[in-house]
């Protein structure tokens, strides 16, 4: 079932759509571009949208997230958790590293312990994918099992065909919902060829290369050389901004604001970077910077991967191009020092 | 100045005049460049100074141990003496690779002139007054002072003037004070209401990932209060008015510490205007005491000292 759309009708797309969910889509405040709710009119991120500098995991896992309020009653408290909005979502114009990223975070949200509050909001939203027409220079998704088009973690895929978006369903929830849409064209042949025309020509865009074969050996048998990891990390500042702005990136902190008898239980983005990461159970473990940004590293591609199987990296780039100094994670896993 | 910098640094560690040289060689993405923190004479060749040189090295000499040649523009030796006046930095512990610096080229700034992102051009060129950016073949020109960070615009100290070797001769101020003012003037025509309204919006956008703290010289805290836990100042969380809080008495921290290098707001990675808050507080510093921050490495530093006349309007 496959559809396309006049990019002039985006605007009357997401109106209809509008009517049953709430829109998520690219904007910008100031140079600062994340998912924002819709206004019911503002199509022009479809001129300048690459990517977002906040991921959209923020839109499932937000920087500052209410727990539950809490009253102090007698010698025990009384619990409110917050109202959920119940609300139906819809994600327009996610990439496929964003979603990929997701896929990934859904595994440790819903491992040995459900986290409910990311998947209230990850079961309510429709996931409507963009493919890139335009990857930054910082990208390198095609080195992970990934490309600039890949439709493998979206409801819907949109591919730009020049005036139109071809318009595919991926999942079941994708099938249904272009089945009640209105106003779209079948896709023609033509139409279908001049797509598999702009994501050969995409792909052929990412240039940025990281090799992953046997990459969990070779962090493995680097892990102790202190030398290595200290070089190669001098120059890190031990902020959280490749973490944060990661879009697998899951830790999180739990902290209580507490005004007289009541409260409110917060949970908000940490970061392994962060020298004071873990230091409210017990102390942190990675004292040195050249622990904690190994860890990064590792954490991504050795650990989650032996633990889920797949590699904690979609290669969106966000670490390489928001990272004040330009540390650059490629670099890392091209001169890791192998011992064989 | 490039060569002389590679034949000087690989003098010092050859001669065992440093264990460490901090300077900057060129980064993986375009027209950046990144920190080169090296021992190894080897790495020496990869040393550059070019237009893109923004970090502010100083950062590092608090956390390396031993003697270190350091690449410092006129801000960065700045913070550099002022480390030496709180006792941070021997001066006999840094040798000073001091760069005469014609200002660095804000790459936010040049995407705006050209409606370009810094990937799809295919160069940056600074000719005299002018910078050219190419795109699609295409020669684009403009003022230089149209593509420079608003620090460098406002620079009273581009040429070093604590050195042990200087790497070039002395150039002169780009003195466009006004344009690097744009901001600030425009936040002091609001009203304080209004004022309240910006900085609430803008620290709403605030994740506390501290890279304006870390990437600060001046805030070199063994453990900032933002951290502390008994008694809490803040919430280690981004809910806007804690966010406003840290940043607020940050800025009292580094007053009469911050060169105004404009690192913090560089870092941010959601463009909050930082360099508002401490330029403010840099101006502020230098009508009340006539202070400027590391300027002389034999001051006192500003707020460890005391003299009885400033009593009079300051202490009520």
């Amino acid at each position: 079932m496959t559809k396309k759309i006049n990019k002039r009708d985006i605007g009357k797309l997401l109106t209809q759509w509008n009517q049953e969910f709430a829109i998520f889509v690219p904007s910008k405040e100031g140079d600062t571009t994340k998912m924002t709710s819709w206004d019911g009119k503002d199509v022009s991120f479809l001129d300048w949208y690459r990517n977002t500098v906040i991921p959209p995991k923020a839109s499932f896992f937000p920087p500052l997230e209410e727990m539950f309020h809490f009253q102090k009653n007698k010698g025990s408290y009384d619990l409110e958790l917050p109202a959920s909005d119940g609300q139906k979502k819809l994600i327009f114009g996610i990439r496929p590293c964003d979603a990929k990223a997701l896929a990934i975070l859904d595994m440790i949200f819903k491992d040995a312990y459900e986290d409910p509050y990311y998947l209230s909001k990850r079961e309510n939203t429709v996931l409507v994918g963009l493919g890139c027409t335009n990857p930054y220079d910082s990208c390198f998704c095609t080195s992970l099992g990934s490309n600039p088009s890949d439709s493998a973690n979206v409801d819907i895929m949109l591919t730009d065909i020049g005036d139109q978006f071809l318009m595919e369903a991926i999942t079941d929830k994708g099938k249904s919902l272009i089945a009640n849409t209105s106003g779209l064209d079948d896709a023609t042949e033509a139409d279908e060829a001049r797509a598999k025309e702009a994501q050969e020509t995409s792909y052929r865009k990412v240039t940025k290369r990281v090799d992953t074969k046997d990459i969990e050996e070779r962090l493995l048998s680097c892990f102790e050389d202190q030398d290595y990891w200290e070089k190669v990390t001098a120059k890190c500042i031990s902020c959280g901004i490749c973490t944060f702005l990661c879009p697998t990136c899951y830790c999180f902190d739990i902290n209580d604001e507490l005004v007289k008898r009541q409260g409110v239980r917060f949970r908000s983005w940490d970061s392994c970077a962060l020298p004071i990461y873990t230091k409210m159970p017990m102390e942190n473990p990675r004292e040195e910077k050249w622990q904690r940004v190994r860890q990064k590293v590792c954490h991504k591609y050795e650990f989650y991967p032996m633990n889920f199987d797949v590699i904690a990296c979609t290669g969106c780039g966000r670490c390489i191009r928001q990272c004040p100094v330009n540390w650059d994670i490629t670099q890392i896993l091209a001169s890791l020092p192998v011992k064989v | 100045m490039e060569q002389r910098l590679r034949t000087e640094a690989k003098t010092l560690l050859e001669q065992d005049k440093v264990d460490y040289i901090i300077g900057f060689e060129p980064g993986i993405l375009k027209f950046t460049t990144t920190p080169l923190i090296t021992k190894d004479k080897d790495d020496i060749d990869r040393l550059v100074i070019n237009s893109f040189i923004a970090n502010n090295l100083a950062n590092f000499l608090t956390e390396l141990k031993g003697r270190v040649g350091i690449v410092a523009k006129g801000c960065d030796s700045r913070s550099i003496v002022s480390l030496i006046q709180d006792n941070k930095v021997a001066r006999e512990d840094v040798v000073i690779l001091g760069v005469p610096c014609p200002g660095i080229i804000d790459l936010s700034k040049v995407e705006k002139l050209v409606g370009k992102d810094r990937d799809e051009l295919d160069d940056i060129a600074r000719e005299g007054d002018k910078v050219v950016i190419t795109t699609d073949g295409k020669r684009n020109e403009f003022s230089i002072t149209e593509a420079l960070f608003d620090n460098c615009l406002g620079c009273e100290l581009p040429t070093p003037q604590e050195y042990d070797i200087l790497l070039g001769e002395p150039t002169s101020p780009v003195a466009e004070i006004a344009a690097s003012q744009t901001q600030i003037a425009r936040l002091k025509e609001m009203t304080p209401q209004e004022r309240w309204e910006f900085w609430k919006n803008e620290f709403s956008r605030c994740i506390r990932c501290y890279a304006c703290r870390n990437v600060c010289p001046a805030c070199f805290c063994q453990r900032c209060f933002v951290e502390e836990t008994e008694p809490q100042w803040a919430l280690p969380v981004p809910k806007w008015q804690d966010n406003l809080l840290f940043q607020v008495v940050r800025n009292i921290h580094v007053a009469g510490r911050c060169t105004d290098c404009g690192e913090c707001e560089r870092a941010c990675p959601v463009n909050i205007p930082l360099r508002s808050l401490t330029k403010e507080m840099y101006d502020i510093v230098s009508d009340l005491f006539q202070f400027k921050a590391g300027m002389d490495k034999d001051a006192p530093p500003l707020m460890t000292h005391y003299e009885q006349e400033e009593a009079e309007d300051l202490v009520r």
